[in-house]
């Protein structure tokens, strides 16, 4: 595998990644006032780690994995979603989805570039 | 990979959420200033947040605790009333309106001010995107 395509699939497992995340977080905010729902979250950052360190393909399939994290208090429905944290969430979810794309972005620059179509 | 650069937001997002608690013992304090019996014979104790920041430093604020306000209860003469004592006089809770409006303002400003830091930290972070075009 040439360095290049490496560099496409890390992005393009990020940039699914980061759709993922989205929608738990449209998840999490539609369930804001359901009884007993816990917030949900994806667990990616370890798993992508742990497949860039070993030398194999691994990057085309990862898989991320959705997890309830418990972190925040559960109000007296038995609901733990909290409004303020999910906003948080979203900013940081879609500047890390903009960098990604931006990356990718440029990267396809580079290529036409190194094939001179420009 | 990970882009380590996001702490504004969480620490933004802490504001927000500080003051968000806040506003809802402030909302708690304005509901009860007229109430009478808390359930075990005495009236409402208005509350008040305790915010704290973090030993670390620049990590964010935590709402430490609720604690409720230890001043007198105000008494009024209102003989008829069930819960006044044998002289006529009902404690009332020690709520004062005007100071809990004031208290919602500085609230509602400084969760205002937590969310222009969010969004100018957004900005910035595209502005700095916009560099990889």
């Amino acid at each position: 595998m040439s360095k290049i395509n490496e560099i496409f699939d890390v992005i393009g497992a990020g940039i699914k990644m980061e759709g993922l995340r989205q929608k738990t977080i449209a998840n999490n905010v539609a369930n804001l006032q359901t009884p007993g729902y816990r917030r949900v979250d994806v667990k990616f950052q370890d798993v992508l780690a742990k497949a860039l360190e070993s030398d194999g393909n691994e990057i085309n399939d990862i898989d991320p994995e959705i997890f309830q994290p418990g972190e925040t208090s559960v109000k007296s429905n038995g609901n733990d979603v909290n409004l303020e944290m999910e906003v948080g969430q979203m900013v940081k979810n879609s500047l890390t989805y903009k960098t990604y794309i931006r990356i990718l972005e440029k990267k396809y620059q580079q290529v036409d570039m190194a094939m001179d179509i420009k | 990979m990970q882009v380590n650069s996001l702490g504004p937001v969480d620490i933004a997002i802490s504001g927000m959420r500080a003051q968000s608690k806040n506003i809802e013992v402030l909302s708690s304090n304005v509901a009860n200033a007229q109430s009478t019996d808390d359930g075990k014979g005495q009236p409402y104790r208005r509350l008040e947040t305790i915010l704290k920041a973090d030993s670390e430093g620049m990590t964010g604020v935590t709402m430490e605790d609720i604690v409720g306000d230890i001043t007198e209860f105000p008494t009024i003469y209102k003989p008829g009333h069930p819960d006044a004592d044998k002289n006529g006089y009902v404690k009332m809770p020690n709520v004062s309106l005007p100071v809990e409006m004031m208290n919602l303002n500085i609230a509602a400003r400084a969760y205002q001010a937590n969310t222009a830091v969010l969004k100018r930290y957004q900005d910035m972070v595209e502005t700095t995107l916009e560099l990889l075009r």
